[in-house]
């Protein structure tokens, strides 16, 4: 390795943080895939205690999530908005900062691209060469304003202490009702019948190749594939990446060779948000086209947290977690047109995930007892 | 050893109070033209803000409880959920879509017991399997979100109730619930300042070994201040329905945050009951500023002004973020035997 910058002390702890890192990979994979199976069997054991059937709700769900090519798009198109806030919330919780916040700056992102847009399409040509442009710089917009509403926890905990739990959840309550009332108000579309933002130019809009779906575009998949390579590699490759990871697991090590843990905290909420509002971004170009009330618009950054520890905040795990996810989704939209059980079900089954993904050890412990499964460490 | 805080501190935060009641009259003074503080400052005013107050002090109260024994109970928000539903949901089902008052206080009854079952496990997950605090609290949030609405759909084919009936008012105007609630309150200050039980609450949470030593079974009595903590949130839950008089599911449900207020309302009350309370009421009665206005005919949108009480969260928490936190808040405790 070319990186010896820190002498001995670092070198111990790279191998410490390794440690912790890889030894428990399969046993992770196994949690999640033990987590997720127990939720979807109580999920179907409700179904049919509430007088449903149980098989055919699991069919209604295969199906809706893989069963036909609309199926399959409209599960990718979720799965890239999955895995983006995915990957943000697993860069906060990798590195010990539980940024909550994903959906507020998901929010802000999303309307500050379509504000940015509208606004520039003003003074840019029409054209493919206008609306690349106008998409590039509305992102951008997107990512900066993610950014800053990411960043706002982060200076709060840094230096008045504020649990970011709680901050980042009042913010998105604050992102959610301040954004409904703009868009609501003076950014409202004069002409529209709905509450909704001015529509984005027609010239902006993602190509559709591949898949012949008005709302999901190769450009979308493969931004999703860069921004996760890109944060794997910045976590495990880079020193930047590596001080994150390590504040995550042993702060005082990590002050103790040198990590500033107050402008650790503040950039990586801001990486997060970022990330967030990137998110926003696509969505609104790829999916949406203009912006509506927040609180009807997905709990994107809320599942995100679910996404990420199932993933056990790995970016790379993040892609089958934000797959799972995603299918979730397109099935509930599918389940509820053809089924008569309550779509909240899904929701109620993601939650059971979560819950069984808090506690690895239950799975040890059933893993000890039935000697199922490896040795515990 | 020193269990109870330093006087620095609890002046600090008496002196954030101030400054939070202050900013709170310069919003009704600045208030534009059409009415004074006087037309604000209603009676009408006072009682509906004791009424959104009481759900947040009872969960305040039950989560703080926990955190003092070593157990941070995120999850307050969806027991909130689940009490509000299960009490529709038995009001319901005693008296259809007009229940009694009778009907209503089995239903508090009910919820705070459901609610109480439910805790009991997610206490075994916490304490048994050491679950990740915050994430299994989050966990029963995600929990609450979807089963709530998912069988409220099942029961009334929607995921909101139709009108049921909220509980009459017995003194001053005012529902029993917030008397009850601050007899609450006051018991929640005795027994954790005043008994033996209450010590062994805090030694739990600053210094389990010696508590172990003394005899005392250190996760016994985190489950019970878990249990209790669920249970207190479930009677928030409950209440918030009792007064409403509807179950709504949408969005975020009714509870709508209240659940994380009530956390951030102990943290500003340093885990003390009574200062708990008052914070919940500071935050009661920002939420009810907005129907204020209305009445009093000032034009500040509706929307806006029910995002004061989020706003006041964060400056709180930031300007008096440092809470003297128990110091064994988040660890497992193992007998050593």
């Amino acid at each position: 390795m070319s990186g010896a910058d820190g002498g001995r002390p670092r070198e111990a702890l790279e191998a410490a943080a390794d440690r912790l890192l890889r030894a428990s990979v399969l046993e992770r994979i196994g949690i999640g895939i033990a987590s997720t199976t127990a939720a979807l069997c109580i999920g179907l054991i409700i179904a049919a205690v509430a007088g449903y059937d149980p098989i055919r709700f699991a069919g209604q769900l295969i199906a809706g999530a893989f069963g036909s090519e609309r199926a399959i798009a409209r599960t990718l198109r979720s799965t890239t908005l999955f895995v983006l806030t995915g990957v943000a919330v697993a860069v906060a919780f990798r590195a010990g900062v539980f940024n909550i916040g994903v959906q507020g700056q998901f929010v802000v992102g999303g309307f500050t691209t379509v504000v940015a847009i509208v606004w520039l399409a003003n003074f840019v040509p029409g054209g493919t060469l206008g609306g690349v442009t106008l998409m590039l710089v509305g992102s951008l917009a997107g990512v900066v304003a993610g950014g800053l509403y990411g960043a706002l926890p982060g200076v709060m905990k840094a230096y008045g202490d504020a649990n970011e739990i709680i901050t980042t959840i009042m913010l998105n309550f604050i992102a959610t009702g301040f954004v409904g009332w703009l868009v609501a108000g003076p950014f409202g579309d004069p002409e529209a019948t709905a509450t909704r933002t001015r529509r984005l130019p027609d010239n902006v809009g993602l190509p559709r190749v591949v898949f012949d779906d008005p709302n999901l575009s190769v450009v979308g998949l493969l931004v999703m594939v860069a921004v996760v390579v890109l944060v794997a590699a910045l976590m495990a490759r880079t020193r930047f990446g590596y001080d994150m990871v390590t504040s995550g697991y042993q702060d005082a090590a990590a002050t103790y060779s040198g990590v500033d843990a107050k402008r650790m905290i503040i950039a990586t909420m801001t990486l997060s948000g970022m990330i967030a509002g990137l998110t926003g971004a696509l969505f609104v170009i790829m999916i949406q086209g203009y912006y509506t009330d927040p609180s009807g618009i997905g709990n994107y950054g809320f599942d995100a947290i679910a996404v990420s520890l199932l993933a056990a905040n790995n970016p790379l795990g993040v892609l089958p977690a934000g797959l799972l996810f995603g299918g979730l989704e397109s099935a509930s939209s599918h389940v509820q047109i053809n089924s008569d059980v309550p779509v909240q079900l899904i929701d109620g089954i993601v939650g059971l995930v979560v819950l069984f993904v808090a506690a690895p050890e239950l799975f040890r412990m059933i893993a000890a007892r039935t000697g199922l499964g490896g040795e515990g460490e | 050893m020193s269990l109870l805080g330093g006087t620095r501190s609890s002046r600090l935060r008496l002196g954030g109070f101030g400054l939070l009641i202050a900013v709170f009259a310069g919003v009704l003074v600045a208030a534009p033209t059409g009415g004074g503080i006087d037309r604000i400052l209603t009676p009408g005013f006072v009682t509906r803000s004791l009424e959104m107050a009481t759900p947040i002090a009872l969960a305040a109260v039950g989560g703080l409880y926990a955190e003092k024994s070593g157990v941070f109970n995120i999850g307050l928000e969806g027991f909130m959920i689940v009490g509000a539903f299960t009490a529709a949901g038995t009001m319901f089902a005693l008296g259809g879509t007009s229940p009694t008052q009778a009907h209503i206080w089995i239903a508090i009854v009910v919820s705070v017991l459901v609610t109480a079952v439910l805790t009991v496990l997610f206490a075994v997950l916490l304490i048994r399997f050491k679950a990740d605090q915050i994430v299994a609290g989050l966990a029963v949030w995600f929990v609450g979100l979807g089963f709530a609405p998912f069988t409220a759909a099942l029961v009334w084919g929607s995921r909101s109730s139709p009108g049921l009936a909220s509980v009459d008012a017995v003194a001053f105007g005012q529902s029993p619930l917030v008397f009850l609630a601050a007899l609450l309150v006051a018991a929640g200050w005795v027994v954790l300042y005043r008994t033996r039980y209450g010590y062994w609450v805090q030694a739990a949470g600053e210094n389990p070994e010696a508590l172990d030593t003394a005899g005392v079974d250190v996760n016994r009595v985190r489950y019970a201040t878990v249990i209790f903590s669920g249970a207190m949130a479930g009677l928030g839950g409950a209440v918030l329905l009792a007064h409403a008089g509807n179950f709504v599911g949408t969005g975020q449900t009714m509870v709508d945050g209240r659940g994380w207020i009530a956390i951030v309302a102990y943290l500003f009350g340093n885990y003390n009951p009574v200062g708990a309370a008052g914070a919940a009421l500071l935050f009661g009665a920002l939420d009810m500023l907005n129907v204020q206005f209305q009445t009093v005919g000032i034009d500040v949108p509706a929307r806006l002004v029910n995002l004061l009480p989020y706003a006041a969260v964060l400056l709180v928490l930031t300007a008096w973020g440092k809470t003297r936190v128990p110091s064994m808040v988040g660890e497992p405790y193992e007998t050593e035997e």
